[in-house]
C-alpha cells in the first residue's frame, strides 16, 4: 500500500444515491463484487484514487434514514447507524457521558472537516492498521450488524476485522449499524500521532465499574497489523488496586509484551515507548475519572 | 454523465457531470473557479476547502455529483459590492499569507469559524484550522488575522505571538 502516490483521479463508476436499505441490497445483489457502499467517502476515495479499489458502481447511502441514526436506549445498547459522521458521534451526549473512549478518539480524529464527513463505520470497514475506531469498539464489546440480500447477521467487532484491510463482509453485504452494549464501565482512549495524520500507537481501556471482580479490556492500535489485546496488562488491572503503582507496571507489561511492527511511520521499538507512555496516560485518566 | 445544477457564488451552474468527477477538479477546470487550489488529493492539506451547504468540506473528497442541487461558496464569493471582506482585509493588513497559494481556503475557514464563533481564541482557531496547511508558516499573522475581526477587536500581545512562533 502506498499512500501518497500522485494519483489524482477516480477510476470509472456509476453512482448510485439509495435512500432505502432494501434498495442498498437490491443494488448490492445486481452488482455484487463490481460495487462499493459510500458513506462519507474519506477513505473509499483515497484506495479509488491508488486504483487499490476499483468499483464500477458506487452506492451512497448518505440518504438513507435509517442509517443516518445514533440512539442510546438505556439498559440496551448505543447504536450508530452507518451514515453517522464521526463529528455526529462526538457531539452526542450519550456517547460523551457513557461511551468515554468512543467520544475521545471521535474527537481527536483526523481534522473537523474529515469528521463531518467521514463515518464511524466507514473508519471501522477501512480496517487500515492505522484507523483509530476498532480498539475503542473492541473494548466497549461492540458489534457490527450486517445486511445483505440472505439477510441481517451480527458479529462482535474483533471477528468483522479478519486482518489489515480485510474485513468479514461478503459482496452481497454492507454493514447497516454499529451495536455497542450498555454496561457499567468506565473507558478512555489515547493516541500518539507526532503530526501524522496516523497513529503511530494507540490505546483503548475499559474497566467495569460494578461490584464484585473487576474486569478490563487492554487493546492497542496502529502498533501491528491489526488490534492487539494485551491479556497481561489486563491482568495486572484486575488483580491489583488502581494505584500509580498498578498503573507503572500494566504500562511496562504492554510495552514489554505487546508485539509491534517497523514501517515507514515508526520502528517497533519506538512503539513499545509509546505504548508505555500511552498506557500510562490512559490509565490515569481512567484513574482520575 | 449527468446534467447537474450547481449554485456556485449565488449563480447556478448547469453543467453535464461525470460520476467519477471530483468537485474540486468540477469547480477549478470547469468553472473555472481557481481559489480552489488542487495540491494534495488526498484530504490532507485542506488547500480545495470550499463550503458546501453551509459546511466546509474537502473538495478533493467530494463528488462532484453529490453537490447536485446544493449551494458551493468559496473566497470569490465574500466579497459584497467590490469591497473585500473585513477578515479578507485582516489578512492583507497582518500580512497572513506569504506565496498566497493557500490563503483562499485559509480566508475562507476564518471566515466560517468567526460565523460560528465570533471571539475564538487561539485553541479555538488551531481546532477549527487543524485541516489546513501553510507552507510558509504565517499561521501566527492569521491568527492575528483573525483575532483582529473577532468580537472583541483584541490584538494578541506580542509575547504570545512570538511565543507561538516558536
Amino acid at each position: 500500500m502506498s499512500f501518497g502516490s500522485p494519483y489524482t483521479t477516480l477510476p470509472d463508476f456509476e453512482y448510485h444515491r439509495a435512500s432505502r436499505v432494501d434498495e442498498v441490497i437490491g443494488l448490492l445483489e445486481q452488482f455484487g463484487e463490481e460495487a462499493e457502499v459510500m458513506a462519507g467517502g474519506v477513505g473509499l476515495m483515497a484506495f479509488m484514487k491508488e486504483r487499490l479499489l476499483s468499483p464500477g458502481h458506487l452506492i451512497d447511502i448518505k440518504d438513507v434514514k435509517e442509517l443516518r441514526q445514533i440512539d442510546y436506549t438505556r439498559g440496551k445498547s448505543l447504536s450508530i447507524g452507518a451514515a453517522v459522521t464521526v463529528e455526529e458521534v462526538a457531539a452526542n451526549q450519550d456517547v460523551k457521558t457513557k461511551f468515554q473512549a468512543l467520544h475521545e478518539a471521535a474527537a481527536k480524529t483526523a481534522d473537523p472537516m474529515i469528521r463531518a464527513r467521514a463515518t464511524l463505520v466507514g473508519n471501522l470497514c477501512e480496517a487500515i492498521p492505522w484507523v483509530d475506531s476498532p480498539p475503542v469498539l473492541m473494548v466497549l464489546d461492540a458489534r457490527v450488524e450486517i445486511a445483505g440480500s440472505r439477510g441481517r447477521r451480527s458479529i462482535p467487532v474483533n471477528g468483522f476485522i479478519k486482518g489489515p484491510v480485510d474485513i468479514d463482509l461478503g459482496p452481497d453485504e454492507f454493514v447497516t449499524k454499529i451495536e455497542v452494549p450498555d454496561q457499567t464501565l468506565r473507558s478512555t482512549f489515547e493516541k500518539f500521532t507526532g503530526g501524522s495524520e496516523f497513529a503511530l500507537a494507540s490505546v483503548a481501556v475499559s474497566v467495569s465499574s460494578g461490584g464484585g471482580k473487576r474486569n478490563a479490556k487492554v487493546i492497542f492500535g496502529s502498533v501491528n497489523s491489526t488490534p492487539v489485546r494485551c491479556l497481561e496488562a489486563e491482568q495486572v488491572l484486575q488483580e491489583s488496586e488502581l494505584s500509580q503503582s498498578t498503573i507503572r507496571k500494566a504500562a511496562e507489561v504492554a510495552s514489554e509484551k505487546v508485539e509491534c511492527v517497523s514501517d515507514v511511520l515508526a520502528n517497533a521499538d519506538y512503539r513499545k515507548h509509546l505504548i508505555r507512555v500511552i498506557t500510562t496516560k490512559a490509565l490515569g485518566r481512567l484513574v482520575q475519572s | 454523465m449527468r446534467e447537474c445544477a450547481v449554485k456556485v457564488n449565488g449563480v447556478i451552474r448547469r453543467d453535464m457531470i461525470k460520476d467519477n468527477e471530483l468537485l474540486l477538479d468540477f469547480l477549478r477546470d470547469k468553472l473555472e473557479v481557481r481559489s480552489v487550489k488542487a495540491a494534495c488529493w488526498r484530504g490532507e492539506c485542506g488547500l480545495c476547502t470550499v463550503e458546501l451547504n453551509g459546511r466546509l468540506v474537502k473538495s478533493c473528497l467530494v463528488l462532484a455529483v453529490e453537490a447536485n442541487g446544493g449551494d458551493v461558496k468559496t473566497v470569490e464569493g465574500l466579497a459584497e459590492n467590490g469591497e473585500l471582506a473585513p477578515i479578507q482585509k485582516a489578512f492583507v493588513e497582518h500580512g497572513a499569507s506569504q506565496c498566497g497559494f493557500c490563503t483562499p481556503a485559509w480566508v475562507l475557514a476564518s471566515h466560517e469559524l468567526l460565523k460560528r464563533n465570533p471571539d475564538p481564541s487561539d485553541a479555538d482557531i488551531e481546532e477549527a484550522t487543524a485541516g489546513l496547511l501553510c507552507r510558509c508558516g504565517t499561521y501566527a499573522q492569521i491568527k492575528e488575522a483573525i483575532h483582529s475581526v473577532s468580537r472583541s477587536g483584541s490584538k494578541q500581545p506580542l509575547k504570545q505571538l512570538v511565543e507561538g512562533v516558536g
